[in-house]
């Protein structure tokens, strides 16, 4: 692969390369004896980023297809007035399922996908630094996502519309299992949403390329990074709202049953703090994939490069101000409105700013009307309309009359499909010649765009005026007369304009992928990104450090001096793969991390995992409790083989430089994986404090209701207590573990195990005092709200309980030492979190009705 | 993370999290006077609602005021001496960061002065 210079360009005068040629006999064959893919049926196995990567953009667009076909369906019934060609029942199931899995087997993973593939060459990362947990993720996701599709050929597929809305989707008005595949089937894919938001938070923060500094990464690595975070800040609410509603429909608890002090606005706020940030988790990866091509189609470095970075962190900001606009027809005081109407229209400003930039880019460079380039002026257009309706439904008065109407579905399917479909797409045109042997064609690329671009507007420009002049969504049918048939029709048409399109996408995609690394197609768009190096299995052969954001423009050989091992870390220290860790704001090396490399662990441990929740669903509770044992237990075979300890002293990887090939404490990328898994436990407990509050707000004298007494407080205090007791012991172990001697922390197990008594003593103390109060969970939304928080906190006792054992068992088997500590570490950062977490917990449901009197 | 880079950090985000911070306030306040009956009382002679998101918006914008003066002295330092391409993008990006969450903050206070509290 030739990575051609751009003329004009004043490159840097090379200086002395890391590593001198010619490089040793062998080690390039032994670095590609390192990361060679599993073959045969293991090939399963591989966790690879560029095979997990494209099987997960492969599912994601199978989805994107299978959804795509129900939408047809749907057309097909409204073309005409009183259509029959489905029921109201199936015509239902096809909305909800249409939402649901666009918006959730399609657009979150589709986007999460592409960046395991990208995110990694871009950074010239040899992988991302937890490729087992991408594998996990994928995995979950392929097995959970095709068994929910499934559903729909069963009749049992989810009907309440893709957000769900309770009373309707309790159990007095839906009483079967539909609602149920929803809320857990969902609500696990989640989980695996979450997953991939940790690796890609590590991965950016931890692994680039020597001096790719903040002021160097690429933009599609910051749309990643605010992406990532968005989706720990905002997923824990959707993820608490199914537990909740799934709690109300299995056991009861009637959070959102008004009669018995419940709120169906409840579900409303969890469910929109998650999906309106939702929106712009889709739309900014988007954003990252455009700033990345139009510089490359423009042959211009991008314009305002800080104020995009100013744009993405604005909006992920923002976003999460925003969520009651989906709520303007309920009810809420309009002062409360307004603040969320100022917040959607302070959004439009950033958006604004990346419009204006990508525009400026293309005009101070000379554009190449190629097909990426086509995708890209479609999104300009239909995204910047998109937004401009979204300006007029972020004012309230406008909202009330467009509400639940089809000016609502035109305005979200120009901001999606223009905001997330038209850029995916550029993507898959951009990036094609990076990952297969062969480009797309462009004379098709051009039939592809039109039919598309022509086909979305058709489709959703007349349904403004369908929902102005009264349709309301979700309608199965209409009568005749009501001036709404010409318009249907027109949208049914362009709806299989665009149908046609992705047909010949397919088509050529068929005809022309054939999966390549080493012998790919190349930088046919001569490009300034790292992802056009040279690379095979092992990425690149070896790490560059770059000098700016345009290193292939900027620095002359660079490609060839990367290929012929010249840079960082050319071989395999260790033997086995690894990836170079380097620090979060200046790139500086800091350690050689031993990657694990293909399992079946992460494989069985996602099946498990779905199967779990899938059999949770249909209420087969023991098989599914057996599933959910072997699942933990592969997770437990997968850990047990990490953290390997510094298996040889610290090695030069060029230049000079030595690092080690272990470390510990803050430096080391689990320990941050850890810090966000607290983040976003600390999230869903946030937002299960909110639901406590909410209720109580909604609970005038009644909060505990009158016949209830809440505990005294010896109980809670000795609560307290044993947790505390528990922390200062295992703080008293981490103490002992950092001594020299081998042999002298001899105690440490045993004081983890003291340990493990005093944490599951709170808990049960704390249940306990409640239990014996003698109110049920499901009389009021009192008991629901403290039995949910108590229940919350039990699990992660529960899980810290299983890390202790886990934690003494490798002290046994001499995995742990005074050196050799991060499982000790993670361990201890999830037990602290889990007794501030009780803390908070006793204080809220003891402490809150005491301060608030009963009232 | 050495002291001085938690410090650039909250300099270059510390804007959008006062907006956080007044955002949350103000709606929290809201909700639980109205939801509750208690708005009829007043503060500093007006409304208890628009007191609060006031004294909130004012607090904010204070402390937004200070960062961006901050960031803006960062940047002078900075051009005078041979700082890293780091800490000069960080400061610049607060700059524009704090600037822009001066706009967002003011515009989230305007509507206390315009609706009742809980109609």
């Amino acid at each position: 692969m030739n990575a051609p210079e751009r003329p004009g360009f004043s490159g840097q005068q090379s200086v002395e390369l890391p590593n001198p040629l010619p490089r040793p006999e062998g080690e390039f064959e032994r670095l590609k004896e390192a990361w060679k893919a599993p073959r045969g049926i293991s090939f399963i196995t591989a966790v690879n980023n560029t095979y997990v990567g494209l099987w997960y953009v492969g599912t994601a667009f199978l989805f994107f297809i299978l959804a795509g076909i129900l939408a047809l369906i749907m057309r097909a019934q409204l073309a005409a007035p009183e259509g029959d060609l489905v029921g109201h029942d199936l015509y239902n199931q096809l909305f909800t399922m249409h939402g649901t899995v666009m918006m959730f087997l399609f657009a979150v993973p589709a986007v999460e996908a592409a960046s395991v593939y990208l995110l990694p060459n871009m950074q010239a990362a040899r992988d991302l630094p937890f490729p087992r947990l991408s594998a996990y993720a994928f995995w979950a996701y392929f097995v959970g996502g095709i068994v929910f599709l499934c559903t729909i050929f069963f009749g049992l597929a989810p009907n309440g519309g893709w957000f769900m809305y309770p009373p309707l989707t309790g159990s007095k008005y839906s009483p079967a299992d539909n609602a149920d595949w929803w809320l857990l089937g969902i609500g696990f894919i989640e989980i695996s949403a979450i997953a991939g938001a940790i690796e890609i938070i590590v991965g950016v923060m931890k692994t680039r390329a020597v001096g790719m500094s903040l002021d160097k990464l690429p933009i599609y690595s910051w749309a990643m990074l605010v992406f990532a975070i968005m989706i720990v800040i905002g997923f824990p609410a959707i993820i608490l709202g199914t537990l909740l509603l799934e709690l109300e429909r299995a056991f009861d608890w009637p959070f959102f049953i008004a009669e018995r002090g419940g709120d169906p606005l409840l579900w409303q706020h969890l469910f929109w703090f998650f999906g309106h940030p939702e929106v712009y988790i889709i739309f900014l990866p988007a954003t990252g994939m455009v700033s990345m091509i139009v510089p490359a189609m423009a042959q211009t470095p991008l314009v305002g490069y800080r104020l995009i970075i100013l744009a993405l962190i604005a909006t992920g900001f923002l976003s999460f101000g925003l969520w009651v606009h989906h709520m303007f027809a309920t009810g809420l005081p309009k002062m409360s409105l307004s603040f969320f109407s100022a917040a959607s229209t302070a959004v439009a400003v950033p958006s604004g700013i990346q419009v204006f930039a990508w525009i400026a880019t293309i005009a101070s460079g000379c554009m190449k009307l190629t097909t990426p380039s086509l995708f890209i002026i479609g999104f300009l257009f239909i995204f910047t309309l998109g937004g401009l309706t979204g300006v007029m439904v972020a004012m309230a008065p406008f909202d009330w009359q467009a509400h639940d109407s089809y000016f609502v579905v035109a305005h979200l399917h120009y901001v999606l499909i223009g905001g997330m479909v038209f850029p995916l797409f550029a993507a898959f045109y951009y990036w094609m010649p990076a990952a297969s042997k062969y480009p797309l064609s462009e004379t098709l690329g051009r039939w592809v765009f039109g039919l598309m671009f022509l086909g979305m507007n058709v489709t959703f420009l007349p349904m403004h005026i369908t929902g102005l002049i009264g349709m309301p969504r979700r309608v199965y049918t209409y009568p005749v007369g009501m001036g709404w048939d010409a318009l249907n029709l027109v949208s049914t048409i362009g709806a299989f304009m665009i149908a046609a399109g992705v047909a010949i996408f397919l088509y050529d995609f068929a005809r022309k992928f054939r999966f390549a690394s080493e012998d790919n197609a190349g930088n046919v768009w001569n490009a300034s990104t790292l992802e056009w190096l040279p690379n095979g299995n092992y990425a690149t052969r070896s790490i560059p450090s770059v000098t700016s954001r345009d290193p292939l423009w900027d620095q002359p050989n660079l490609s060839q001096d990367v290929e012929e091992g010249r840079y960082y870390l050319p071989g395999t220290v260790t033997g086995g793969r690894e990836a170079l860790v380097t620090s979060p704001f200046d790139a500086r090396p800091q350690y050689i991390l031993q990657i694990p490399g293909p399992g079946w662990q992460p494989v069985l441990a996602a099946v498990f995992t779905a199967a779990f929740f899938l059999l949770l669903t249909v209420k087969f509770v023991f098989a599914s409790v057996i599933c959910g044992v072997l699942a933990v237990a592969c997770v437990i075979w997968w850990l047990w083989e990490t953290d390997p300890g510094p298996v040889r002293p610290p090695a030069d990887i060029g230049g000079g430089i030595v690092v080690p090939v272990y470390a510990t404490g803050s430096v080391n990328h689990s320990w941050w994986a850890m810090v966000v898994l607290m983040v976003v436990a600390g999230m869903v407990f946030t937002c299960l404090i909110f639901s406590y509050l909410f209720l109580w707000l909604v609970n005038p004298s009644a909060w505990p209701p009158q016949d209830v007494n809440i505990p005294d407080e010896v109980r809670p205090s000795l609560a307290a207590g044993l947790y505390v007791l528990s922390a200062v012991l295992l703080a008293r172990a981490s103490a002992l573990l950092r001594g020299d001697d081998r042999r002298s922390p001899r105690s440490v197990p045993v004081l983890i195990g003291v340990a493990l008594l005093p944490l599951a003593g709170a808990a049960v103390t704390d249940l306990w005092s409640q239990w014996r109060m003698g109110f049920s969970p499901s009389a009021h939304a009192y008991g629901a709200a403290v039995y949910a928080i108590l229940c919350f906190q039990t699990f992660f006792v529960l899980t810290s309980l299983i890390m202790g054992v886990y934690t003494i068992a490798r002290w046994l088997a001499g995995r742990l030492d005074s050196v050799r500590r991060v499982t000790f570490d993670n361990t201890m950062l999830f037990w602290y979190y889990t007794v501030g977490q009780g803390l908070v917990a006793l204080l809220v449901v003891h402490g809150f009705p005491r301060l608030t009197g009963g009232v | 993370m050495t002291g001085q880079r938690t410090l650039q950090v909250v300099l270059t985000l510390g804007g959008l999290i006062a907006w956080a911070v007044q955002f949350t306030v103000i709606y929290g306040v809201t909700s639980t006077l109205c939801g509750r009956g208690w708005a009829d009382a007043t503060l500093l002679g007006m409304g208890v609602v628009q007191a609060t998101i006031l004294v909130a918006t004012l607090v904010t914008l204070a402390a937004t005021g200070l960062l961006l003066l901050a960031s803006l002295r960062m940047v002078r330092q900075q051009s005078g001496q041979a700082a890293s391409a780091t800490d000069d993008f960080l400061s610049r990006v607060g700059v524009l960061m704090n600037g822009l969450s001066l706009v967002i903050i003011l515009w989230h206070g305007v509507p206390a002065f315009i609706l009742p509290a809980c109609a």
